[in-house]
C-alpha cells in the first residue's frame, strides 16, 4: 500500500491524491504539519526526504520524493491505460517533461505568492507574482491555439496526461497569492476540464465545476 | 473619455469564450461581469456579485439553464438573473424581486458586446466587416489605459493574411475612434482589413480584440491567427513598458446600485392584488394531450418576470373569466411561459374560450407568477403524484429535482396513454416517470398505498390532481406515517360548498382598522372596500394567495389549501372564502 | 508619538491578537502589521512578553531582552495568544472553558486572507454555506435548511448571542456513518473575534470550543488565528489542526471573491434572508458602536 506524506493545505501533496483518485489507487496518508508546526524540517521527516520538502511516498518501501517525479511513477506503474505519461510515445513523453519543468516553475511563482501572502514566507511578492503572469501569459496562448487546433490539454493528445495534473493546483489557487487569473480566458475553461475528468476530487481552495452538457 | 464610454457598446468577451457550462469573468469599465451561455444559446451579462453575500458568480456553476452561487447554493435564472431558489430555506419561494443586475448582450463578428449603462444606439457596423465571414483574433490584454493601445495601434503592422511571409506590407488607418482602429494591410495584389476593438477594462487595463474580414481554413487560418498573435504581443510588450513609465490611474471604483427598500429585511408578503400586469403573445398552441391544450405564452417586449416550480399565473380570457394555470416550464426556460389547459365543457366557460377561441398570435393579459406550491429541494427523496392536468406544477418541480440530480419518482394517473400530457418534457424525465394507466378509483387506491407504503425521514410528497384522488392520497400518507408537513398538495378547485351566511367582525391589527363582514360578503371583498390592497388568485380557497395570519378568534375553514395542522392551529385563514366562528378576528395585516 | 494610520477610536482602544506563544520562538524579535503599522513582539518563555513600534535597531530575527524595552505597548498573553493595543484598551472578553484543565488548547493556524475583518466574521457565524463550501465535512445537499435560532445583543456582556443553531453534518462524529443535526452556539464578543460552541463528539454533554481572532493587517487583509480548545483524547495535535485548517482553507476563496472587501453597514447593500439573522445582529451592532473601520458605514 502507498503511504503518502501530506498536508491538505499543499498543492503538490493534492497532485498526487488528484492522480492517485484518477486512477483508483488505495493509499494511505500520513499528515505532516507543514504549517505553522514545520514538520517537514524535523528530524524524522528530513531522515526521508534530506531536502525537507513535501510530498514523499513510500511505496512498500521505495521511497520517493519531489511531485513530478512521483506522478511519473504513480502513472507508469498503476496506470492501466497507459494514457497518463504513454511510456512508447517519445514526443509525448518529451513534451510531459516540459510541462513538469513548467508545473515547477508555476509552485517557484505561484505557489510562492500564496505562500508569502497566507503563511507569511518572506519572498519578494511583486517578483514572484509578475513571474506566475509571465507563465500564465505563455499557457493561456497555448490553451488558445490549442483549442483552435482541436487539442483541450497542455499537450498533444486527445487525453489528459500528467502534464495537465501538475500545472493545474497552483494555477487554481493562485489567487490565495493575490494572481487573477481574470486575463487569462483558455486557462479557466481548461480549469473547467480539468475539473470535469472522471475521478477529480478537490482540494481546500478548489470548487468542483458543475456537470457538461450531456451529449 | 472614460465617462462617455459607458453609455457605448464595446466588446467584452470574444463568443468562444463562453463554451456551454462555463462562467467567463469578464470586466468593463471597472465593473465585473459574470458572463455565460445557457444551453438554450442566451448569452448572459450579470454584475459579478451574489445579491446576498457579494460573492462572484464568475466563482459559480452555470447548469445550462441556471447560475448557481458557490457560496449557498442561490440559483438565478437564465435571462431574467431573478433569483429561483434558496436553500437555506427550502419551504420558502423567494421573493421576485431578487433579481440580479443584468446587462445588455449583442453578438457581432464573434464578439460579445455590451455596456456598463444604458447604451444609446446599435453596436456598431463595421464598414468591409460582414457577419460570417471574419476572422476573430486571440484577445490580448493589455496593462494600458485603451486611449495609450489605440494610440499605439495606428502604428500596429501586419501582413495581409494572402501574404502572411511577406514582409513589406503598406498599412493604411482606415478609421480611427476613441476605442477602435481599422487598418488595412496591401502587398502585392493581396489585402486585408483588420480591426482593432479596444476593450476599456479598467483605468489601466485593456483587451485588443481584432477582427480580420476574411476567413481562412486549416494551416493557412492557424499560420494567419499566429502572426497577429505575435505582433500584437511584442505591441502590447511595448505599450506595457511606456505605460510602466507614467503612474498608474486609480483603478475605477464600481458603484453597486442599491437594492430595493423590501429586500433589506426578509420580505413580507407582498400586495399585488389581483392584477394582470403582463402581457404576453401566444406563441405556441398544440394538442398537449386529449382535450388537453397547451400554450407557450411569451413576452411582448422584455423579459418575463422569474418564476420558481409550483408557481401559477392567472390568465385573463377574452371572455372577462380568470384562471389560475401552473407553469409547467423547466429550470431557466425563461424565454416563455408553458401552460396546458383541460377542457372543462361544464364549467363557465374558462377552458372553452381557451380551446377554441385563444388562438396562436393572440395576446393575453396574465398576473405575475406567483408560487405558493415551492418545491423543497432537500429532501432525501421526493414522490410525485400527479392525476390528469395537476400534472402541469409537478412537471416543472420535477424537471427542476431532475436537473439537478436530486432523487424523485413521477407517479402520473391517467385515463390512458393518449391522456398523458407533455411527452417531451416527460421523456426528459427518462427513467423516474411511473405512468399509471386506466386505474379506477379502487385500483388508484391500491397503488397510491403501494407508492406511498414507505415513508422515511426526509422524504417529501407533493400531490396535485383532481379532489377525490387527494383526499385519498392524503388519508393513505396519513394512514402511512407520512407527517403532515411532509405531504404538499394543491387542488384545482374548491369544492366545497361554501357557507357565507356568518356576520362577524375583522380587525386588522397593524392598519388599526375594524371591519365588518355581512352575510354574503367574504374577507377578502370587505378588506378591498376598505382600501386594503390584498393580494389574490383563485378566490375560491384554493391558489393560496390571500393568505392572512391570524393573531385572535376562531377561524371557520372553508378552504382546500390549508393543511389539517395548519387549519387546527387556527393562525392562518384563506380570507377569499373563509370566515369566523367566534365574533371576532384579529388579523395581522 | 507616531501617528496611527487608524483613526476609529473604537478599533484602535481594543486588544489585537499578534500571534500564538507557541509559534514563536523565546528571546527572538518577530514583526507584524497590525492597523497599517509594523509592530514587533517577543516573549521570554517565562511568561513575559512584549511589544512595540518596530525600529530599524532592532529587526525581525534579532535576540532580545524583554525588560531592557523602552516605549513598549499594552501586552496581554491570553487564550495562548499575544494581545496588544495601539490604543488604550479595556478588558478582553472571557472564555471561560479555556480554565478547563482536560481541554486540548491548540493554535490552529495563523493565516493571511485578503478579506476584512468583519467579512470574515460573518462568514464564521453562517451556518447555510456548510453544503456548498464544506460539502461532505460540515454539511451535505440535499440537508440545506438553515433551521431557525434565536439571536440576542446582551446589552450586559456587549456581544452577540446566537443560541439554539442546529445544522445537519452527514458524518456527525468520527464514530457514526450516519448524519444528523449538531448543535452550535455562537458568540461575537469583540467586533473582529467571535466564539463558536459546538456538540462534541467525545463527550455529549459538553461543547467544544473554536474560537477565531482576526488580527487586522489593514482594512481589507486579516491574519486570522484560530484557537481550538477541544474534548479530545485520542488524536494527534496535527490531526486537529488539519481539520481545522481544511475548513478555513475551504472558506479562503469565499472569502477572497467578496465585493466589496469591506462589510457594508447599509441594510440595503445585501439581501439578508432569516438564516442572517446574526450577520444581521452583527451588522447593526457595529454600527451602533460607530465602528468604521474595515466596514464602509451606511449613510446618515
Amino acid at each position: 500500500m502507498i503511504t503518502l506524506y501530506d498536508y491538505e493545505l499543499s498543492g503538490n501533496c493534492y497532485k498526487l491524491r488528484l492522480l492517485m483518485s484518477i486512477l483508483g489507487i488505495d493509499y494511505k496518508t500520513v499528515p505532516v504539519d507543514f504549517y505553522p508546526g514545520r514538520e517537514h524540517k524535523s528530524d524524522w521527516f528530513l531522515r526521508l526526504n534530506p531536502l525537507g520538502q513535501l510530498p514523499v511516498i513510500d511505496d512498500d518501501g521505495f521511497v520517493l520524493r519531489d511531485a513530478q517525479a512521483i506522478l511519473v511513477y504513480l502513472a507508469s506503474k498503476y496506470d492501466a491505460s497507459g494514457t497518463w505519461y504513454p511510456r512508447d510515445n517519445p514526443e509525448l513523453l518529451g513534451q510531459i517533461s516540459q510541462w513538469l519543468a513548467f508545473a515547477d516553475g508555476i509552485t517557484s511563482t505561484s505557489s510562492a505568492a500564496r505562500l508569502h501572502d497566507g503563511m507569511f514566507y518572506d519572498f519578494d511578492i511583486e517578483t514572484v507574482r509578475a513571474g506566475a503572469h509571465r507563465l500564465f501569459r505563455i499557457l493561456d496562448e497555448h490553451l488558445w491555439f490549442g483549442e483552435q487546433e482541436g487539442r483541450d490539454w497542455l499537450c498533444s493528445a486527445d487525453h489528459p496526461t500528467i502534464a495537465d495534473i501538475a500545472c493545474f493546483p497552483y494555477i487554481m489557487l493562485s489567487e490565495e497569492g493575490g494572481i487573477s487569473r481574470q486575463d487569462y480566458p483558455a486557462i479557466r475553461r481548461w480549469c473547467d476540464r480539468v475539473k470535469r475528468i472522471k475521478g477529480f476530487v478537490v482540494m481546500s481552495g478548489v470548487f468542483p465545476a458543475g456537470p457538461a452538457k450531456a451529449a | 473619455m472614460l465617462d462617455q464610454a459607458r453609455t457605448r457598446w464595446h466588446p467584452i468577451a470574444a463568443a468562444h469564450d463562453l463554451p456551454l457550462r462555463h462562467v467567463f469573468h469578464g470586466q468593463l469599465l471597472g465593473r465585473e461581469f459574470a458572463v455565460w451561455r445557457a444551453d438554450d444559446g442566451y448569452v448572459n451579462v450579470w454584475e459579478n456579485r451574489c445579491l446576498h453575500r457579494g460573492v462572484r458568480l464568475s466563482i459559480g456553476i452555470n447548469d445550462g439553464r441556471e447560475l448557481k452561487c458557490q457560496y449557498h447554493g442561490w440559483r438565478y435564472s437564465n435571462r431574467t438573473a431573478g433569483c429561483t431558489y434558496i436553500p437555506a430555506h427550502p419551504a420558502d419561494a423567494p421573493a421576485r424581486t431578487i433579481t440580479n443586475r443584468t446587462f445588455p448582450a449583442v453578438e457581432r463578428y464573434g464578439l460579445v458586446w455590451s455596456a456598463t449603462d444604458e447604451p444609446q444606439g446599435e453596436v456598431p457596423e463595421v464598414a468591409g466587416l460582414a457577419e460570417g465571414e471574419f476572422l476573430g483574433l486571440r484577445g490580448i490584454p493589455v496593462n494600458a489605459p485603451a486611449d495609450r493601445v489605440v494610440a499605439r495601434l495606428r502604428g500596429y503592422s501586419f501582413q495581409p493574411s494572402g501574404r502572411i511571409d511577406g514582409n513589406d506590407a503598406e498599412i493604411a488607418v482606415e478609421a480611427a475612434g476613441d476605442f477602435s482602429v481599422a487598418l488595412r494591410a496591401r502587398e502585392g495584389g493581396a489585402e486585408t482589413l483588420a480591426v482593432f476593438f479596444v476593450q476599456p477594462v479598467d483605468s489601466n487595463r485593456s483587451v485588443i480584440r481584432g477582427v480580420l474580414n476574411s476567413d481562412a481554413e486549416g494551416a493557412a487560418r492557424l499560420a494567419v491567427l499566429r502572426h497577429h498573435n505575435e505582433r500584437l504581443s511584442k505591441l502590447r510588450d511595448a505599450i506595457e513598458q511606456e505605460a510602466a513609465q507614467a503612474p498608474a490611474p486609480e483603478p475605477i471604483a464600481p458603484q453597486f446600485e442599491r437594492l430595493p427598500a423590501e429586500l433589506a429585511e426578509m420580505p413580507e408578503l407582498t400586495a399585488h392584488g389581483r392584477k394582470a400586469a403582463l402581457r404576453v403573445q401566444v406563441a405556441r398552441k398544440w394538442q398537449a394531450a386529449d382535450g388537453i391544450a397547451g400554450f407557450e405564452l411569451k413576452p411582448l417586449s422584455g423579459l418575463l418576470p422569474t418564476f420558481q416550480p409550483g408557481a401559477h399565473i392567472d390568465v385573463h380570457m377574452p371572455n372577462g373569466e380568470i384562471r389560475q394555470y401552473s407553469i409547467a416550464n423547466g429550470p431557466g426556460e425563461s424565454d416563455r411561459y408553458v401552460i396546458g389547459v383541460k377542457l372543462e365543457r361544464d364549467s363557465k366557460g374558462g377552458s372553452v374560450c381557451m380551446h377554441e377561441s385563444v388562438r396562436e398570435g393572440d395576446v393575453l393579459a396574465i398576473s405575475e407568477p406567483r408560487n405558493n406550491f415551492p418545491l423543497r429541494r432537500d429532501a432525501v427523496k421526493t414522490i410525485f403524484v400527479a392525476g390528469g392536468i395537476g400534472v402541469t406544477p409537478l412537471l416543472a418541480m420535477a424537471q427542476a429535482l431532475h436537473h439537478q440530480e436530486l432523487a424523485h419518482e413521477f407517479h402520473y394517473f391517467t385515463q390512458g396513454e393518449s391522456q398523458l400530457a407533455f411527452r417531451d418534457r416527460l421523456d426528459g424525465l427518462k427513467g423516474t416517470l411511473v405512468p399509471h394507466l386506466g386505474l379506477d378509483p379502487e385500483a388508484t387506491g391500491a397503488k397510491l398505498r403501494e407508492i406511498l407504503s414507505v415513508y422515511k425521514f426526509g422524504m417529501h410528497l407533493y400531490l396535485c390532481g383532481p379532489g377525490p384522488m387527494l383526499e385519498t392520497a392524503r388519508k393513505i400518507a396519513a394512514e402511512a406515517g407520512w407527517p403532515e408537513g411532509a405531504v404538499h398538495f394543491e387542488y384545482f378547485k374548491n369544492t366545497n360548498k361554501i357557507d357565507d351566511s356568518s356576520s362577524f367582525e375583522v380587525a386588522l391589527a397593524r392598519s388599526c382598522m375594524t371591519l365588518k363582514v355581512p352575510a354574503g360578503k367574504t374577507i377578502l371583498e370587505v378588506m378591498r372596500e376598505a382600501g386594503i390592497d390584498m393580494p389574490s388568485s383563485c378566490e375560491q380557497g384554493a391558489c393560496g394567495t390571500c393568505l392572512a395570519t391570524v393573531i385572535e378568534g376562531e377561524p371557520d375553514h372553508q378552504d382546500v389549501y390549508l393543511n389539517d395542522a395548519e387549519r387546527k392551529s387556527g393562525t392562518k385563514i384563506m380570507t377569499c372564502v373563509s370566515r369566523a366562528k367566534s365574533a371576532r378576528l384579529v388579523l395581522d395585516l | 508619538m507616531q501617528q496611527s494610520r487608524c483613526t476609529d477610536p473604537v478599533i484602535l482602544n481594543l486588544w489585537h491578537p499578534l500571534a500564538a506563544l507557541v509559534d514563536m520562538q523565546p528571546g527572538v524579535v518577530f514583526d507584524t502589521v497590525l492597523l497599517e503599522e509594523r509592530v514587533s513582539y517577543a516573549h521570554d518563555g517565562q511568561g513575559e512578553a512584549a511589544a512595540w513600534r518596530s525600529f530599524a535597531g532592532l529587526p525581525a530575527g534579532a535576540a532580545v531582552e524583554i525588560d531592557q524595552l523602552v516605549e513598549t505597548l499594552p501586552v496581554k498573553v491570553a487564550y495562548g495568544y499575544l494581545w496588544t493595543s495601539l490604543g488604550t484598551p479595556g478588558e478582553l472578553f472571557p472564555i471561560p472553558e479555556f480554565a478547563e484543565a482536560d481541554r486540548r488548547k491548540l493554535n490552529a493556524a495563523t493565516l493571511g486572507v485578503n478579506v476584512s475583518a468583519p467579512r470574515a466574521i460573518e462568514n464564521f457565524l453562517d451556518m447555510g454555506h456548510f453544503p456548498y463550501v464544506h460539502t461532505d465535512i460540515l454539511g451535505a445537499e440535499p440537508h440545506t435548511e438553515v433551521k431557525e435560532y434565536d439571536v440576542e445583543i446582551s446589552v450586559e456582556r456587549d456581544e452577540i448571542l446566537a443560541t439554539r443553531c442546529r445544522f445537519y453534518q452527514p458524518k456527525a462524529s468520527t464514530v457514526s456513518t450516519e448524519g444528523a443535526d449538531v448543535d452550535y452556539v455562537y458568540r461575537v464578543p469583540h467586533p473582529y473575534c467571535s466564539v463558536l460552541y459546538k456538540s462534541s463528539p467525545a463527550d455529549e454533554s459538553r461543547l467544544d470550543v473554536i474560537a477565531i481572532f482576526l488580527q487586522p493587517i489593514d482594512q481589507e487583509h486579516v491574519r486570522a488565528h484560530m484557537m481550538l480548545c477541544v474534548l479530545d483524547d485520542e488524536n494527534e495535535d496535527k490531526i486537529i489542526k488539519r481539520f481545522q485548517q481544511t475548513i478555513f482553507g475551504q472558506d479562503k476563496p469565499i472569502l477572497e471573491n467578496q465585493f466589496p472587501k469591506r462589510l457594508p453597514l447599509d441594510p440595503r447593500a445585501e439581501t439578508p434572508i432569516r438564516a442572517d439573522k446574526s450577520a444581521i445582529a452583527y451588522r447593526r451592532w457595529l454600527s451602533q458602536k460607530g465602528v468604521t473601520y474595515g466596514v464602509i458605514p451606511a449613510a446618515t
